[in-house]
């Protein structure tokens, strides 16, 4: 079971500036990390055209969670999108049956009180990587409990 | 997808053409061999008619036929051999590479600017032709031969009689249960019979009147008198005849000879393919009538095979084409086309369609209800008559009718559970549809579907499926679905073809940018997989640039794990085309970068990149050391220190000094020190300082103040502190470490004409080895010895990288490089120190302006007298060294 998350920076003073860089990236077991990365760099295209037609049809809607990007053969991968236009990915194993809807929702959810605990750190530079003790654990306590 | 050159119907329309053969006597056969082509090559730079046909259909009303294009080729009795295709195919790829000099588009999307070629002409190559090499199959007529052109010449004993043994010949290919191979459309092929006149051998006279007597005979339709070989050898030297044959015969095999060497995979030698080829020959030299067994689907191995089985004549056979053809001869040649389609082939495509029609209506439904289930056909089935027609409108380009066809062929089919014939008949509905003028139906994508599912699941015939996807997708293309063209392409990719997934792939890639959200990652990601098949199927060149494409979109993002695997391919891929520069900077990248590699991957980086720089190191001139990366000097932490390193307590005595390199720089204690030395000065000079005065400064350091150049005394030692720090996970070893210099002697020092080695002017104290753990931050002090005076400057250290031997894999061997534990390399690292920020002026003030460094530019003094002072017990004890002038 892998969980891995992808957080992009939306730079809210100025849109041109939009960068896709990785905030935080964690993945179990970490032997097969590059795919991971590729998963996840790929899915950011699907999160942003899936903001896009969202920004068309409903332009006030204030559901954050877009769902199931895309499944692959052997993974799902579900995508987030925060206000400021930060992005979270997770990617679960296709045979995790666990793991519904809801579930991911919760997750995602959790991710978001946490990063923003995260950026509410007067230290913490946005756009920098999340080097945050509690984040990690908070993380790690998430993956243990869907594995 | 990328651009083409080729409109969609120009590409469609000519990957389904007239089929006609060629049965040439031997006579005739020599006569074309003057000019180094056989009947049908001669033939091939004519085959598309520039004008229009005209022909009527079943209702009467007459079809306007445009830019047709006939395929003319000698009768091959075997059919293409599935290796020799696949070979001929990864050959024409990899002889099609980008040009140095062609444009690539720059594309923007969001924060992305990519540099893209908008056209991939390999894959257009690759898919001419594989289209070109299809196997004729039974459950389609498209590619089955439509006629036969029996050549004989006007110079034969009885030429009538050698067209009866020909006619007599083709009749046994058709008919006789030995050859069952090529196809032929219908029962009795329009037999054409060609009278073929060389102008240098014979009598014209002879020749027309033969003419009268075969018109006679086979009817003026039936037959045609082509003069050729106008030329005689005379005037050949003066006179430029365009060639038109070169671009048909051998566009690919001379960047392929010297691609050769370069392609490991691709290496197999020419005469192995050529033994493939010939293998069916062999099998038919006893055959009365010569036949050239290769040409006729094969036109890229006819070109490869021409020359190299001349022999020795190979420079000069390519540019021989045509020798004995004036421009008079090619018009002729173009007039014998036309009149050929015109007169006889069109005629007999419409008596053809005529026939099958009224066939089709006479069948009535109780013939179906009699022989219902039938998932073979026999030849003259009455489904097969449909399609049948359904192929000949579509070939002269009544898409209305051969649409309408094709979806009552489909039916009965799909009733009959005839898989394959119902996936074949739904591909050629879907692009007739397509194809038909004014778009009456939109194009029916899900025909195309069901068409490539059926050959690929149900019939496993991937060949009919990428046929049939390669459609489907640039006629999505030209409808701007490329998301759905995407995932067709995407869907043909599997495990028994690398080169073709990786076509496809990089096609699939072109199309996600292509979208109109243009989709950069998604580019990036299938570019990645695109090369990796690429790779496998050893066409190196190609998964370069793959990667190289895609990296644009990775580079410099933070996705670090993807980048360095990207660039370890680059390395690796650039090593073996030989193109070591960029194969070291892709190392170079992956080991500078804060690695967040494990250390057995650090470890195998950097073994690789030491394999290579070695490689690169040696080939390049000894003169020019390279700069390595690592491991990382901080360079302002360097200290300079002056003279005799003394330990402050050595034994009893104690030096009276506050200088020492393992000492910290203390600014309170130094400032004392100075006004100390302010003060004897002072004195000796009655009080006043001099305005030239100095203090003097043993050891420099980023703390100092290093704008002046520091004062070094000959035949003192000099001694540099370099901070060392290994970024890897995995130790590094430096052996010979020492420092680079340049000096510059004070002119009068040196007896005029004398010239001073190396060792004269300066001795470099050289490390043997220096061993860094991993992510250890080390200082190697490295000493000086000035034997002249004059200006020194410390240009950087050089030394010998190399990596540690790490207990567990000894002597890894990676992919074939085996790296063992002695590698290394020779380099230098320079050390350049940024100066101070200046902050005086107002103008220094408002810029970022940085002062010069002089820590490691001393000047060399003539010897001076030098004072050491060592304090014993309180008691004070008074060296005086003095080297005295």
């Amino acid at each position: 079971m892998m969980t891995m998350l992808g957080g992009e920076p939306f730079l809210l003073v100025s849109k041109q500036e939009q960068q896709n860089y990785p905030l935080y990236i964690r993945s179990v077991p970490s032997d097969s990390e590059l795919k991971f990365h590729y998963t996840v760099h790929t899915s950011l295209d699907v999160v942003e055209e899936k903001v896009s037609a969202v920004g068309k049809v409903i332009v006030d809607q204030r559901e954050l969670y877009l769902g199931l990007l895309y499944p692959t053969e052997d993974y799902k991968v579900y995508g987030y999108v925060t206000n400021s236009k930060v992005k979270f990915v997770i990617v679960v194993d296709s045979s995790n049956t666990s793991l519904r809807d809801n579930e991911i929702r919760s997750m995602f959810r959790k991710l978001h009180n946490s990063f923003t605990d995260v950026m509410c750190n007067p230290f913490y530079n946005p756009g920098d990587p999340i080097q945050s003790k509690v984040f990690d654990s908070m993380v790690s306590s998430m993956m243990v409990q869907t594995c | 997808m990328a651009q083409c050159v080729q409109s969609v119907q120009e590409f469609i329309q000519d990957s389904f053409v007239p089929m006609v053969a060629v049965l040439c006597s031997e006579d005739a056969d020599r006569v074309t061999r003057k000019n180094n082509l056989n009947f049908s090559e001669l033939l091939r730079p004519f085959c598309r008619l520039t004008s229009e046909g005209h022909l009527r259909d079943p209702s009467n009303q007459i079809q306007v036929v445009k830019n047709l294009k006939i395929c003319v080729s000698n009768i091959v009795t075997e059919p293409p051999q599935q290796v020799v295709t696949r070979r001929l195919l990864s050959e024409v790829v990899s002889a099609s590479q980008p040009a140095e000099s062609s444009v690539a588009n720059v594309i923007t999307a969001g924060d992305y600017d990519l540099n893209i070629s908008a056209t991939t002409p390999w894959f257009e190559t690759y898919r001419e032709t594989f289209l070109q090499s299809m196997p004729a199959s039974d459950h389609e007529f498209l590619n089955h031969c439509l006629a036969c052109m029996l050549v004989a010449t006007s110079h034969e004993n009885a030429p009538v009689e050698q067209f009866q043994k020909l006619s007599q010949e083709q009749h046994r290919i058709q008919h006789g249960s030995e050859c069952t191979y090529p196809k032929w459309f219908i029962p009795n092929t329009l037999k054409y019979y060609v009278l073929l006149h060389d102008m240098g051998e014979g009598e014209e006279q002879r020749a027309e009147s033969i003419y009268e007597d075969m018109k006679q005979r086979y009817g003026t339709q039936g037959c045609y008198l082509l003069k050729i070989n106008s030329r005689t050898s005379v005037q050949s030297s003066n006179e430029q005849i365009p060639d038109p044959w070169s671009q048909y015969l051998h566009k690919s095999n001379f960047q392929n000879q010297e691609m050769y060497d370069e392609n490991d995979a691709t290496n197999y030698t020419l005469s192995s393919v050529l033994s493939l080829i010939d293998a069916p020959c062999k099998t038919c030299n006893d055959h009365p009538l010569r036949l050239d067994q290769t040409s006729a689907h094969m036109d890229g191995i006819d070109a490869l095979r021409a020359p190299v089985s001349d022999g020795k004549k190979v420079p000069s056979a390519s540019s021989t084409h045509g020798a004995c053809l004036t421009l008079n001869d090619h018009d002729r040649i173009r007039q014998f086309i036309q009149e050929f389609t015109f007169r006889g082939l069109l005629p007999h495509i419409e008596k053809n369609i005529r026939q099958l029609n009224d066939q089709v209506l006479v069948i009535s439904d109780s013939y179906r209800l009699l022989f219902p289930k039938n998932p073979w056909y026999p030849p003259e089935a009455p489904e097969l008559q449909i399609r049948k027609m359904a192929d000949l409108c579509f070939l002269v380009q009544h898409y209305d009718l051969a649409y309408s066809c094709y979806h009552t062929a489909k039916k009965d089919f799909l009733n009959d559970q005839a898989m394959l014939y119902a996936a074949g008949a739904l591909e050629m509905a879907a692009v007739s549809a397509f194809l038909q003028p004014g778009a009456p139906r939109p194009y029916p994508a899900h025909y195309m579907d069901t068409a490539i599912q059926t050959y690929r699941d149900v019939c496993k015939n991937m060949v009919l499926a990428e046929r049939c996807a390669l459609l489907s997708a640039e006629i999505l293309k030209s409808q701007a679905k490329y998301s759905e063209a995407a995932t067709l392409l995407i869907k043909m990719t599997s495990e028994d073809s690398d080169l073709r997934s990786a076509l496809l792939l990089e096609q699939a890639a072109h199309c996600f940018i292509n979208t109109r959200s243009p989709m950069v990652r998604k580019f990036a990601f299938h570019m990645i997989l695109a090369g990796h098949r690429f790779s496998k199927a050893g066409q190196k060149r190609h998964a370069l640039r793959c990667y190289c494409q895609a990296m644009q979109v990775y580079r410099g993002k933070g996705w670090s794990l993807a980048e360095d695997h990207i660039n370890f391919i680059i390395g690796r891929q650039s090593f073996t085309l030989r193109q070591p520069e960029n194969a070291v900077s892709a190392f170079r990248h992956i080991l500078l970068n804060d690695s967040k590699q494990a250390a057995s991957q650090q470890g195998a980086f950097l073994r690789e990149y030491l394999y290579v720089y070695k490689n690169v190191s040696q080939a390049s001139a000894e003169a020019s050391l390279p700069q390595l990366p690592l491991p990382c000097i901080q360079s302002s932490a360097t200290r300079v220190f002056f003279g005799h390193d003394r330990r402050l307590a050595e034994g009893e005595k104690q030096a009276a000094s506050h200088v020492s390199l393992d000492q910290e720089y203390d600014r309170e204690l130094s400032q004392q020190w100075r006004e100390l030395e302010e003060q004897v000065v002072a004195i000796v000079n009655r009080g006043v300082l001099p305005v030239t005065f100095q203090p003097t400064q043993y050891c420099l350091n980023s703390q100092t103040d290093n704008m002046r150049f520091p004062l070094a005394v000959v035949e003192e030692p000099i001694i540099v502190e370099v901070v060392f720090r290994n970024p890897l996970k995995v130790s590094l070893v430096l052996t010979d470490l020492s420092l680079l210099w340049k000096f510059a002697l004070k002119e009068f020092t040196l007896p005029h004409g004398s010239e001073a080695s190396e060792i004269d002017l300066i001795t470099t104290e050289v490390i043997s080895e220096f061993c860094m753990n991993p992510e250890e931050t080390k200082v190697a002090r490295l000493k000086l010895l000035p034997h002249q005076t004059g200006e020194l400057h410390i240009r950087g250290v050089v030394y010998n990288l190399g990596a540690a031997p790490s207990p567990g894999d000894d002597g890894t061997k990676v992919e074939g490089i085996v790296f063992s534990d002695g590698m290394f390399v020779r380099g230098r690292q320079d050390l350049e120190i940024q100066g101070p920020r200046l902050n005086s002026t107002k103008e220094e003030k408002t810029s970022v302006r940085h002062g010069p460094d002089r820590r490691l530019d001393p000047i060399i003094t003539p010897p001076m007298p030098l004072l050491e002072v060592m304090n014993q017990e309180k008691q004070i004890l008074t060296v005086t060294n003095s080297t005295a002038c």
